[in-house]
């Protein structure tokens, strides 16, 4: 295995944060090494969201996970946002940020979709100009999300895991590798996705995303509503294989089904990865 | 316009506005066309952001109906796309398109639904306040009474509603059969706030909703009792106005006293 693992931070396996869960973490202290909370849903003035953030952060270590960035979109990065995602981050002291390499609207609408980037030099270049400005402002690394996607454009030139590596290396950024959505998009544009895992540079991931999906016969459609099927469990191995020890996360966003089933899954996810620690040290 | 810029416009306009001129820069495959492929946004657009739209009213989703409330969604959708980080914000202009645009405004109730569920949502996530107890009132000198003015919560809503929405939603939220909606000529002054995290709405009579608008307008004690005394004879009107205050600072409404502007 790679020496990266022992200068990685790792936090170990972690749930997403929900406000069907707050009470039963609150009170229960459930054994989850982490939280992942979503931005938007705490850049808001008070109440309950930041309540039960702040209560909750007392226990457990928290990331942020944002889905407005809009890092490639054309237009201008709104920088009074980003400035209220720098200010909660410093309020929850949060381990790090992440946001997703897409784009969710131009000509200031908002879609609240992750659109996918056609692989190309120029949007490369947009991209990379826009990352090193967010790292500004921000004060640190960001980390950047793989999305699953249902297209691809004509005028790409490019795998997405070489636009993705180009982004992180140029942009000196770091990468939340998303198991599920390398395997959505394998599925939707029929390519080999441990290839895509064994071309990813290890040193730059620094959290994994797990989740479940919706297979439409034709595509696969991110849902984040059902447990994580089990060739993504597989591709999950091998990724652990390959990138070491890094903090992974289930993600459920609807459905959301008791605490404890998604314990057990979390669990299930710790049971793979320490199979692979003792088969490589094997 | 950058190649990635017209490349992100004529997506946005497929989705948005089911523009088909998109297609021609994506890879169609055996497994599903460029068009099916577009699609799966387009439909997913609408999907989440009329979803969002029911979690934000819940009450009027339910009053409307599923298929009602996603035509609501929809046209609504086609005239305010969301242009906030947040789809928290999705639906901030909803009641006024709602009273202004057929065949919604034929029934004025859903515009008063809309704004009071926005009102309560506005309270729920409303900056947290510091708020005064009863016991402030007594250190007060006697001399600063009549100057004194009044900052409200963060939380405090105001509204004048012509209709009974907020029963109708309270017997939604309770998982009851609503009451037919009802409407009266003159409208009918509710609060809708915040204390500590739980959100409470009540109507006021019409001297207590004159009272609490001076307060918020910023008038002093003294001029509160003076318009007081257009309902109450002028003996009583300062004990009037002090019980009001009173309530409004054990309901948590209140956040500091000042005494200069
Ligand atoms: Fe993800």
């Amino acid at each position: 295995m790679s020496g990266h693992q022992h200068t990685r931070p790792y936090l170990g396996f972690g749930l997403g944060l929900r406000p069907d869960h707050y009470e039963t973490v609150l009170h229960s202290r459930p054994a989850v090494d982490w939280f992942e909370v979503l931005t938007e849903n705490y850049l808001v003035p008070g109440g309950k969201p930041l309540h039960y953030l702040h209560s909750i952060r007392e226990h457990y270590p928290m990331v942020m996970h944002g889905v407005s960035l809009s890092i490639g979109s054309t237009d201008p990065l709104d920088i009074a946002y980003l400035r209220r995602v720098k200010a909660l981050a410093e309020s929850i002291e949060a381990e790090w940020i992440s946001d997703h390499l897409c784009w969710t609207g131009i000509n200031g609408k908002n879609l609240h979709d992750l659109l996918p980037l056609p692989y190309t030099e120029e949007a490369i270049r947009h991209v990379v100009d826009s990352v090193s400005r967010v790292q500004d402002i921000l004060g640190r690394q960001l980390l950047l999300e793989n999305v699953s996607s249902y297209i691809s454009y004509v005028d790409s030139v490019m795998t997405e895991w070489e636009f993705l590596s180009a982004v992180a290396e140029r942009a000196d950024c770091l990468i939340l590798l998303d198991i599920n959505n390398v395997y959505v998009s394998a599925f939707n544009h029929e390519f080999d996705p441990r290839s895509y895992l064994d071309q990813v540079p290890v040193e730059r991931v620094r959290q994994f995303h797990l989740a479940g999906h919706r297979n439409l016969g034709h595509c696969i459609v991110d849902t984040h509503d059902a447990p994580v099927i089990d060739p993504v469990w597989e591709l999950y191995a091998h990724a652990v294989r390959r990138f070491g020890e890094v903090s992974t996360m289930i993600e459920r966003d609807d459905k959301i089904p008791p605490f404890k089933e998604l314990l057990a899954e979390l669990d299930h996810a710790r049971r793979i990865a320490s199979n692979v620690r003792a088969e490589v040290a094997a | 316009m950058s190649v990635l810029q017209r490349l992100q416009a004529d997506f946005q306009d497929y989705i948005v506005d089911l523009e088909r001129r998109m297609a021609g820069n994506v890879v169609g495959t055996a497994k599903a066309s460029a068009a099916q492929r577009l699609d799966i946004y387009a439909e997913a657009y609408r999907q989440r952001l009329v979803e969002a739209l029911g979690k934000n009213f819940p009450g009027l989703a339910a009053w409307l109906g599923e298929r009602a409330f996603d035509r609501l969604g929809v046209a609504y959708l086609d005239n305010h796309p969301s242009t906030h980080f947040s789809i928290r914000h999705f639906g901030h202009a909803l009641s006024r398109f709602l009273a202004t645009d057929a065949p919604y405004r034929e029934r004025p109730a859903l515009a008063e639904m809309a704004a009071f569920e926005w009102a309560l949502a506005g309270a729920f996530d409303a900056a947290d306040s510091p708020c005064l107890s009863v016991d402030d009132l007594g250190i007060i000198a006697p001399a600063q009474w009549p100057v004194m003015r009044f900052r409200l919560c963060h939380s405090v809503r105001r509204l004048d509603l012509r209709s009974n929405v907020p029963a109708i939603w309270q017997a939604i939220d309770r998982n009851e059969t609503p009451p037919p909606p009802r409407a009266q000529k003159t409208p009918l002054a509710w609060i809708v706030w915040r204390q500590d995290l739980k959100t409470w709405f009540r109507s006021l009579a019409v001297h207590e909703a004159w009272a609490l608008d001076a307060a918020m307008a910023g008038e002093p004690f003294a001029a509160i009792c003076e318009g007081l005394c257009e309902w109450a004879a002028a003996e009583h009107v300062a004990a009037e106005a002090a019980g009001l205050l009173k309530r409004w600072i054990s309901d948590g409404m209140i956040m500091q006293f000042e005494w200069s502007r």
